[in-house]
């Protein structure tokens, strides 16, 4: 019961050899492979690093692209913000005059009235031209007068005449602040 | 002989809502302007509505409440309200009446004019022609307007035709030539007018904008005067200073809800859904302003905005809108679901004057057909998007599934836009090209075949593409 002793022992000294180029295929083949396989890891990574640097300059350019959109949008609308609030100053201002040329009308039409006589008169007799001779007419405070005939009412106070005045100057009043 | 205005009439026989009797009058006329002074010091202002030998009705623009009738003086100005009118309107801001509202002085003009306004004479009137170009891609293609047209915009609750008419106002040019708007905001909420007042800041501060602000809570009856101040002061800007005036007015469902209210306080015979029976005719003297002269310069051109109540087209409003305008440029609350801004229905919209001020020596001479092609395009595409409804998208032709792709492509490239985006017209137009090219040539048979070899692309031929199922 030997034989197959032998002859298991003589067949791998012969199967050693035959599969040595085998082997020698095998280890060439792997290491072509792990050489693929590193070159393509090399590759890929060399493409990350590329794809990556090219996403890094086209993230920058675009930052940049917002950056300046955005810095136009704020200068102008703080362009804007300037002029609306230099307008409403102004707007602000010709109020002012406004209302000091109301003001100085008022004050000028009732030192008139108070020195002047005849032009108090004129008032009480343009109040009964208006409402006829039974009118009550009453002397108001601030120096004009109130005429007063059923459902009917006439209102010459300095107030009434102010405003009556500044209504019929209409734009001459923007001599005030036009250049 | 008494000036007008002297003698102030002291019998208030009745106050009722908006509306107040005054008894014992003398010489006084229909729609004469009257100033109300009480007792505490405030005016009031008014309109002659109705006059019976000594009786008057007055129509009170701030309402009668807090009005006490014994210590009401009614002064009547002897002529229907006129205002100031010329440039120092410009860059001003004011409420509905037309008082400052931006801390200046009272608005003054070395000329007044009536705000019922004067009917243009037909033989004078000049037909609308050139362009507005507001910038804005859908409206400046497909419903272009013209100087001098009427074109309404029709929306519905949700939706943002504030957004699209602030928009309009602030890029609407003429081509370089002296250009300003005239916007009337009607029943406007307080966070709406600051929208609209930051919106127009750049405008208003650039002197091309006047601004009249009638919020919610102010009274209703001023909504009844505010177009007519607009429509007033853009007449003489116009006609008298030679600028081309857009007019805005938003929103006009709510001025048709002032009128019923007034009417309703007359006791008149109500009409549709309650609304007066001359709500035609008064819309009509508001919309019939505008237009151009001839032998005058300038142009008014009015753009109305209107809320349609749950989105019905045939509410007295928009449908007597529709009678007088020309066009309409309709929003849709489909496309705003989808999440497109402006959301216009390009199938539903339509501006009649279109061809007066598109095309060669107006805009560009690809315009008319391009705007054409695209409608037919837009609505070919819509029945295949119902037949793909019913039959499965699977079944549908390799053309039919280009139509598809064209009516995204519309949505995504051409009408999708920032809400503060000024889309020059050459850019809306390319886009246009764009979404068009989406089908094969066969499909654009509108477009001349020049224009169409200069805008393909060389081997875009796609044959075979016809037909065949995918």
């Amino acid at each position: 019961m030997t034989a197959p002793a032998d002859r298991r022992g003589t067949v791998p000294d012969v199967s050693a050899d035959a599969l040595a180029p085998v082997r020698a295929e095998l280890v060439r083949a792997a290491r072509a492979d792990a050489d693929a396989v590193l070159a393509r890891a090399r590759a890929d990574a060399d493409e990350t690093v590329r794809t990556a640097r090219a996403q890094a300059a086209s993230l920058l350019e675009q930052a940049r692209q917002d950056g300046v959109r955005d810095g136009a949008a704020e200068v102008t609308g703080e362009r804007v913000r300037a002029r609306q609030d230099a307008w409403s100053r102004e707007l602000a201002a010709r109020a002012e005059v406004y209302a000091e040329l109301r003001a100085e009308v008022r004050t000028r039409v009732q030192e008139t009235l108070t020195n002047d006589a005849a032009l108090r008169t004129r008032l009480r007799e343009r109040a009964r031209a208006l409402l006829g001779a039974p009118a009550l007419i009453t002397a108001a405070d601030d120096g004009g007068v109130t005429a007063d005939a059923p459902g009917r009412h006439v209102d010459l106070t300095v107030h009434a005449l102010t405003d009556r005045a500044l209504t019929r100057l209409g734009a001459e009043a923007e001599t005030l602040w036009a250049p | 002989m008494s000036a007008p205005g002297e003698i102030e009439y002291t019998r208030v026989r009745d106050l009722h809502g908006p509306l107040m009797v005054v008894e014992g009058v003398n010489g006084v006329g229909w729609d004469e302007f009257a100033t109300i002074a009480l007792d505490s010091g405030e005016r009031r202002h008014g309109l002659v509505l109705e006059v019976d030998r000594d009786l008057a009705v007055v129509q009170v623009l701030e309402d009668t409440a807090g009005m006490d009738p014994g210590g009401t003086r009614v002064a009547f100005s002897g002529t229907p309200l006129r205002i100031p009118v010329g440039t120092g309107w410009l860059g001003r801001v004011c409420n509905g009446r037309g008082e400052p509202a931006d801390g200046g002085p009272p608005v003054l003009g070395s000329v007044d004019a009536p705000v019922g306004g004067a009917p243009i004479n037909p033989v004078r009137r000049e037909p609308p022609t050139e362009a507005v170009l507001t910038g804005v891609g859908a409206i400046d293609v497909l419903t272009t307007l013209v100087r001098g047209q009427k074109l309404p915009v029709f929306s519905a609750a949700g939706l943002p035709h504030l957004q699209l008419a602030v928009q309009v106002a602030a890029q609407a040019t003429c081509g370089g030539e002296a250009f300003a708007v005239v916007f009337a905001g009607m029943g406007l909420t307080h966070a709406d007018a600051a929208f609209v007042r930051d919106g127009l800041a750049e405008r208003s501060a650039a002197r091309e904008l006047v601004l009249l602000l009638n919020t919610a809570d102010d009274p209703v009856i001023e909504r009844l005067l505010t177009p007519r101040l607009a429509l007033t002061v853009a007449e003489h800007l116009a006609f008298d200073g030679g600028r081309h005036v857009l007019v805005v007015m938003t929103d006009m469902t709510a001025y048709s809800e002032a009128l019923r209210e007034v009417s309703a306080a007359r006791g008149e015979i109500p009409a549709r859904r309650a609304y007066p029976g001359y709500l035609y005719s008064d819309l009509a003297s508001l919309y019939e302003r505008c237009g151009r002269i001839r032998d005058r310069p300038g142009s008014v051109t009015v753009l109305p905005v209107l809320t349609m109540p749950a989105g019905d087209i045939t509410h007295p409003v928009p449908d007597l809108t529709g009678y007088i305008t020309e066009g309409q440029i309709v929003l849709s609350a489909e496309v705003h679901t989808r999440g497109t801004y402006p959301p216009v229905d390009p199938l539903g919209s339509l501006s009649r004057l279109m061809r007066k001020g598109a095309g060669e020596g107006r805009t560009r001479d690809d315009h008319p057909p391009v705007a054409a092609q695209l409608i037919a395009a837009l609505a070919r595409a819509r029945e295949v998007r119902e037949l793909a409804d019913l039959i499965g998208r699977p079944a549908l032709s390799a053309v039919d599934h280009r139509y598809l792709d064209l009516e995204d492509a519309f949505l995504r490239r051409f009408l999708a836009q920032g809400a503060d985006e000024n889309r020059p017209l050459d850019e809306a137009l390319d886009r246009a090209w764009e979404v068009l090219l989406t089908l094969p040539p066969s499909q654009l048979g509108m477009i001349p075949a020049a224009l169409l070899d200069a805008h393909r692309a060389p081997g875009d031929d796609h044959p075979g593409a016809e037909g065949t199922p995918p």
